[in-house]
């Protein structure tokens, strides 16, 4: 019976990859892959998609990816016990998304016959270059962020390639864990090998592709059903990654196409790559990092779609080479997260117009990772620690409040016991909670901002936080919500407060304080919608001041209870929503400030034009388009902006 | 002394009677009896009333109740309370909101942490501050302390605990606040934390201290009344109430501390478990605890405590060394559907309301217990000899849309559901048991439950385990897990940050044991054994180990001889150690035991005894049809009687499958044993 037969063989692959996954998380020497548990073990198609992905252990998000990338340098030049490394994005068509994740592919045979292929990452605590960590955002070349080793055979037929091993420990301030951590990988790939060959043993080869392939079309047969269901049509989206000067934000465009069952991203009119570690590498492919908000969205309406690359195939993704999802050789990507989540966002901004209703308001947008270095006093030597994670709130949902403190696309983010931060650094947590009043509002508000201070007790502590953003551009809320709000960072809040903006490094002295507020989740729908019992209940929660609920949500309470005359007569007279005021976007003030004088429109002509420049000359050249079109110096009509290029970069 | 172990699930209410100590393992009695829910008590005091006229236990006989509850955990699960306050330290109201800040689904979009058991407008602040190191950072505002209390007793709120920062390290500012507040307030209930689980983690053991005061009203009322129905009727009577960690406590100790109550149903079997292993002589066991909604496994290894550090209860934490249990997700109430075409079974259950569709209670969506009835391993005439009747009609109306857009027979759809609900749960177990180092070739599995014995064979096969064990009453499993659990205390010091040399270290398991000792004498009962372990890591890393400690304190060793015990646990468990780096210690903890006496396991002599099936039923199995098999009655075969299969056992609820191939024993304990001796792959 196929339709038994499917679901078995599902659950049979689901236990060899997670069985394999749980070996390697075991036998891992780095503190970091226990931590973070930033590895994965999973078994692809000889076509390089995934059909068995662990989620009990391990990553997720590369569920989508091809090993591809490693294995087509050696087609034709495989042999049962091969095993091939490599940790360079730009050679792997973005398989590998930054230097730190070294990837292990081992093909499978059975009978002689190549039937799978096993495959592993690791993110290496450092691989070398200018930082311990190899990730700082200021990196802006791929040379900076270690080394690179382009697809190799680390074995031929089982024997191990020493000279590899010794490069790749030469090169790395941890060398000799990395390898720890590549031998219990390459153990668990072993396993897969293992169990496959027993599999293909018991049910016959013929009956082991068909499952695969039967598992697969499941997993493509529920997004087809996921994306019928969304409206036919295109709709486009824009949203902004922030520059250090008000002038400058890093445009990030999508466009989705919806048609019947199938959709197609397409990212043309974004911002060429940037001379920062914030690019990442897709390969002109389908890329995972480019879907994201679209295969959740699938996982979510359809939670029993089975965790394999079957899911992607009616999606269709773009980037045009250069741009920052797509950047080229050398562009550095440590600090990738950040961009990803943008992506992430502006695709969100087009599926609100594909699902009828709408579905989420944006979220807080970032994931920074505070970390501090103090000299010790006992050892004489400066020790690193990692203090908290700090995101901010989810944008409200549809059916739903956001989530307050976290944005669900970092959900994984987990926080450290207060009680532990204290007893392993020199801070004092002063005051980690929730932020009243600080959210977007709607007739679902917003995930609430968190805040968090810090007090050194040491004379010198220097706190790095990485991958903060929306300092300027608010979350946006939809349908009438407000927009959530942008992070804040003081030195001394109370004493002699120093606003401190995006902040890479501060240093503090005994007794000062750092003090962080989060940016925070787009409110769904219009305040005066939300039901005044539940206004009331944020109020009494102490989330919402009176003030608020009387003058956004028109709500009047009087001793704590809705005053509801009152508040009929101040709801009286709102306008009733009109047609497609549930896709309505308030972008908040600072984006509508900066696209008065660059409209979406003005950034994509000059993204568009910049990508015909030679790489080198694209970064200076883009600045003084912008700045030319800001200025009003230059129309913004596509043949004149070219054309504006084309002098620029004639020889002269 | 007459002893009678009580465990109450969703849908039966079990007893297990030890009437002698005299009397073997073999001589356990056992009784079964509908829970009556939500009026728990109930059941429980007929049971004892019945068992109590059988035997013609009366007035001056000695009685010993062991009482396993889900009352507490119920109520947490369904958050029936009224509520429940929390005083903090200024700066973190948000405790419960923010939680670990963790969401456990990443991708999905509708994802919310579950609300905190208390609102947030119940969470009050208070000035004060210990620092790590236990020093006062800020003294305690007495004022502002009885102003939230007021504040607490004004909104309604009869119950709070308090949670302050490093109260771990300095209960002080705890200590006080508790005393101000029972002293001015004392129609309201408080608890500090440090009083229920000093361990360091704010979150985690505020949540503990909430869940306590949540339960407690409760617990001591339930716990009031069957002490009530035991002093009128049998004054001589004792009650004990099982614990998370596998063991006992006086009736007064749950009342004060019901947190401790909150898996103590599955952590029972468990004890059960690793008492029937010690006796039949099985080394390392799996156990698979079926039933309705749920199937529990857990793993029991000579030597090794089945113990984690932390688990969880509903929507919470549970930061306390408990029995470690891992749950499936299916049972036998699993619904069966299809899926882009696809056949699936669960996640989603029929629960025990309506329940399957051949229960006739209302569930018209084919599950698994119908596929069961559907294939043959069930009686037609229905469970407990009829008392609980079954009926195939309403099973098979159940899978006949299925059949219908499937294109196959409804047997045979039933029986391929079945295959792919062991697949199911196989693609759980898998890595559950690769996560604890062990191959399924070299362990027992030990089934109980309703269900255990229908599908447990059928798992073991597909896990590739050879050899397993049904308790003689499997059905009452973990009532006689109640019968057998010592008197255990658990004690915990948090000593992260700390360098503690070798005499520090023996002198803080000394202070533990003192407690635990103190604790047990406070039960009516003397240490019998201590074990003293450590939470260990390497200083990089987050994770701890847990190393057993009791031989280095009695040896007297050195700080060297701790660590290489560190190296050698981690090397057993991960493969590899690195003894060049340094280790360090985050807890201390030590767990005392006052043993129970148990009933003798010694086996018997036995001749081979004889036994004939009751009947012949025709069964569905792998695709196949196996006509006339033997059914066998379980309480008609003796010790020493062999068999083998395909056959089927019947016992009360405990139906049991042999499927071809397998051996069949009756040991002399009564124990069953089914051995696999198809080849393997």
């Amino acid at each position: 019976m196929k339709s038994a037969r499917t679901e078995i063989m599902r659950n049979r692959f689901a236990a060899i990859a997670e069985e394999a996954a749980t070996l390697a998380y075991r036998t891992a020497h780095t503190t970091f892959v226990k931590q973070t548990q930033d590895f994965q073990v999973a078994l692809a198609r000889p076509s390089g998609e995934f059909f068995a992905f662990p989620t009990m252990t391990g990553v997720t998000s590369a569920v989508c990816q091809s090993v591809d990338g490693m294995i087509e340098p050696f087609r034709g030049d495989l042999a049962p016990g091969d095993v091939i490394i490599s940790n360079d994005p730009h050679r792997t068509r973005g398989l590998v998304t930054h230097t730190m994740d070294i990837h292990l592919a081992q093909p499978i045979f059975f009978d002689g016959d190549l039937v799978a292929i096993a495959w592993a990452f690791v993110h290496a605590s450092d691989i070398g270059g200018a930082v311990p960590g190899s990730i700082s955002p200021d990196l802006y070349e791929v040379y900076q962020e270690g080394i690179q080793l382009r697809p190799l055979k680390l074995r031929r037929a089982g024997t191990l390639n020493r000279d590899i091993v010794d490069i790749l420990q030469d090169n790395s301030r941890i060398g000799a864990e990395i390898w720890g951590d590549l031998e219990a990988m390459q153990s668990a790939m072993r396993l897969l090998d293992r169990r496959v060959n027993a599999l293909c043993r018991k049910i016959g080869r013929d009956a082991f592709v068909e499952s695969v392939d039967a598992v697969m079309d499941y997993a493509e047969a529920k997004a087809r059903a996921v994306i019928g269901r969304l409206s036919d049509g295109t709709w486009h989206f824009s949203d902004y990654l922030e520059g250090d000067s008000p002038d400058d934000a890093v445009h990030i465009r999508c466009r989705l196409t919806v048609r019947g069952d199938e959709a197609e991203i397409d990212y043309s009119g974004s911002d060429p790559q940037v001379h920062a570690a914030l690019n990442f590498a897709t390969g002109g492919r389908s890329h995972p990092f480019l879907c994201l908000a679209l295969t959740n969205y699938i996982n979510t309406v359809e939670p029993s779609t089975p965790v394999n690359g079957g899911i992607i195939r009616p999606i269709l993704a773009y980037a045009p080479p250069g741009t920052l999802m797509n950047a080229a050789f050398p562009a550095a990507m440590g600090n990738r997260w950040v961009a990803v989540m943008r992506t992430y966002d502006a695709l969100m901004g087009c599926l609100n117009q594909a699902v009828p209703g709408g579905l989420a308001a944006c979220g807080a947008g970032q994931a920074g990772i505070i970390s501090v270095a103090w000299p010790d006093r006992a050892t004489g030597r400066t020790r690193v620690a990692v203090v908290e994670p700090f995101s901010g709130g989810s944008g409200a949902r549809v059916t739903m409040d956001g989530v307050d403190a976290n944005d669900t696309m970092v959900g994984y983010l987990k926080s450290t016991p207060i009680e532990t931060v204290e007893i392993d650094t020199p801070l004092i947590v002063r005051e980690h909670a929730l932020v009243a009043d600080r959210f977007g509002h709607g007739r679902y508000r917003g995930g609430a901002a968190v805040a968090i201070e810090l007090e050194s007790r040491s004379d010198e502590a220097t706190l790095t936080v990485r991958g903060l953003d929306r300092f300027r551009f608010q979350p946006w809320g939809i349908g009438g919500g407000t927009p959530g709000g942008c992070c804040e960072t003081w030195r001394n809040p109370h004493k002699a407060p120093e606003s401190l903006g995006r902040i890479r490094v501060v240093t503090l002295g005994r007794g000062d304080r750092l003090r962080m507020v989060s940016s925070s989740g787009g409110g769904f729908g219009r305040p005066v919608d939300r039901p005044a019992g539940q206004v009331c209940e944020d109020v009494a929660n102490g989330l919402l001041s009176e003030e608020t609920a009387r003058s956004v949500y028109r709500v009047v309470l009087d001793a704590g209870a809705v005053d509801a005359e009152a508040t009929a007569k101040a709801r009286e007279g709102q306008p009733n929503a009109r047609p497609g005021d549930e896709t309505a976007v308030s972008h908040g003030s600072a984006r509508i400030a900066y696209e008065a004088t660059l409209p979406e429109i003005s950034s994509s002509i000059a993204a568009n034009a910049v990508l015909a420049a030679p790489a080198g000359m694209r970064r200076f050249l883009h600045a003084e388009l912008k700045r030319d079109l800001r200025e009003g110096r230059l129309s913004n009509d596509p043949l004149a902006v070219a054309e504006a290029v084309r002098v620029r970069i004639e020889p002269r | 002394m007459i002893r009678i172990g009580i465990d109450i699930g969703g849908t039966f209410t079990d007893f297990a009677i030890w009437r002698n100590e005299q009397d073997g393992y073999a001589r356990i009695g056992s009784l079964k009896l509908p829970s009556t829910r939500p009026d728990y008590a109930r059941a429980v005091i007929e049971g004892i009333g019945r068992i109590a006229e059988d035997l013609g236990i009366g007035r001056d006989d000695e009685v010993l109740v062991v009482h396993g509850t889900t009352v507490s955990t119920n109520a947490v699960i369904e958050r029936s309370q009224p509520p429940v306050g929390l005083i903090t330290t200024e700066g973190f109201r948000d405790i419960l909101e923010i939680a670990r800040l963790r969401l456990d689904k990443p991708v999905d979009l509708f994802n919310r942490r579950p609300a905190p058991l208390v609102p947030r407008r119940h969470v009050y602040e208070v000035p004060e501050r210990m620092l790590a190191d236990g020093s006062v950072d800020r003294p305690l505002d007495d004022r502002a302390l009885l102003a939230a209390a007021e504040h607490a007793v004004q909104e309604g709120i009869e119950a709070v605990a308090i949670c302050f920062l490093h109260a771990w390290q300095n209960p002080a500012h705890e200590i006080r606040a508790a005393d101000l507040i029972r002293g001015r307030f004392p129609g309201l209930d408080v608890v500090a934390s440090h009083e229920v689980w000093p361990q360091q983690s704010e979150y985690e053991r505020a949540t503990l201290a909430l869940l306590n005061v949540y339960v407690k009203r409760l617990m001591a009322g339930y716990l009031h009344e069957i002490e009530g129905f035991l002093s009128r009727t049998l004054p001589r009577a004792r009650l004990l109430v099982t614990k998370s960690n596998g063991g006992a406590m006086s009736a007064a100790e749950a009342a004060a501390l019901p947190v401790h109550t909150l898996l103590s149903g599955p952590a029972a079997g468990v004890t059960a478990a690793r008492t029937l292993a010690d006796m039949a002589g099985a080394p390392d066991v799996l156990t698979m605890d079926m039933g309705g909604t749920s199937t529990d496994v857990a793993l029991i290894q000579a030597d090794r405590p089945t113990t984690a550090g932390q688990a969880e209860v509903g929507d919470f934490p549970l930061l306390l060394p408990v029995t470690s249990v891992e749950a499936l997700g299916a049972g036998g109430g699993s619904l069966v559907w299809i899926d882009a075409g696809v056949l699936k079974v669960g996640p989603k259950s029929a629960g025990s309301r309506p329940g399957p569709a051949c229960y006739d209670q209302g569930g018209t969506i084919p599950t698994l217990t119908d596929a069961y009835l559907l294939c043959g391993y069930l009686p037609p005439e229905g469970l407990l000899g009829g008392r609980h009747p079954l009926s195939a009609d309403r099973a098979r109306d159940a899978f006949a849309t299925l059949a219908e857009r499937i294109g196959e027979s409804v047997e045979k759809v039933a029986d391929a559901a079945i295959a792919v609900a062991t697949a199911t749960m196989q693609a759980r177990i898998l890595p559950f048991l690769a996560r604890q180092g062990v191959e399924p070739s070299d362990l027992t599995l030990m089934i109980y439950g309703g269900a255990g014995g229908l599908h447990g064979p059928l798992l073991a096969r597909e896990l590739g385990i050879r050899r397993i064990l049904v308790p003689r009453i499997p059905s009452v499993f973990c009532a006689f897990g109640c019968l057998v659990a010592d008197l255990v205390h658990d004690a915990v010091r948090s000593v992260r940050g700390r360098s503690l040399d070798a005499p520090a270290i023996r002198e803080a398991f000394a202070a533990l044991a003192a407690t635990g000792r103190q604790w047990i004498a406070t039960q009516g009962s003397s240490v019998t054994q201590a074990r003293h372990v450590a939470d260990m890591r390497y200083a990089a890393q987050s994770f701890t180990v847990p190393v057993d400690l009791t031989d280095w304190v009695a040896s007297g060793s050195d700080l060297p001889a701790l660590a290489k015990a560190f190296h050698d646990e981690h090397q057993r468990l991960f493969d590899h150690a690195d003894p060049k780096a340094p280790v360090v210690i985050d807890e201390l903890r030590t767990r005392s035991f006052g043993a129970s006496p148990k009933p003798d396991g010694t086996p018997q002599e036995t001749t081979a005894g004889t036994a004939s099936p009751s009947r012949s039923r025709d069964f569905r199995i792998d695709g196949a049809l196996i006509a006339g098999a033997p059914v066998y009655s379980r309480d008609r075969l003796p010790p020493g009687w062999q068999g083998g299969g395909p056959a089927i056992i019947e016992q009360d609820v405990a139906t049991i499958l042999v499927p071809p191939g397998f051996t069949i024993e009756v040991a002399a304990l009564g124990d069953l044993w089914l051995t696999d001796t198809n080849e393997t792959e």
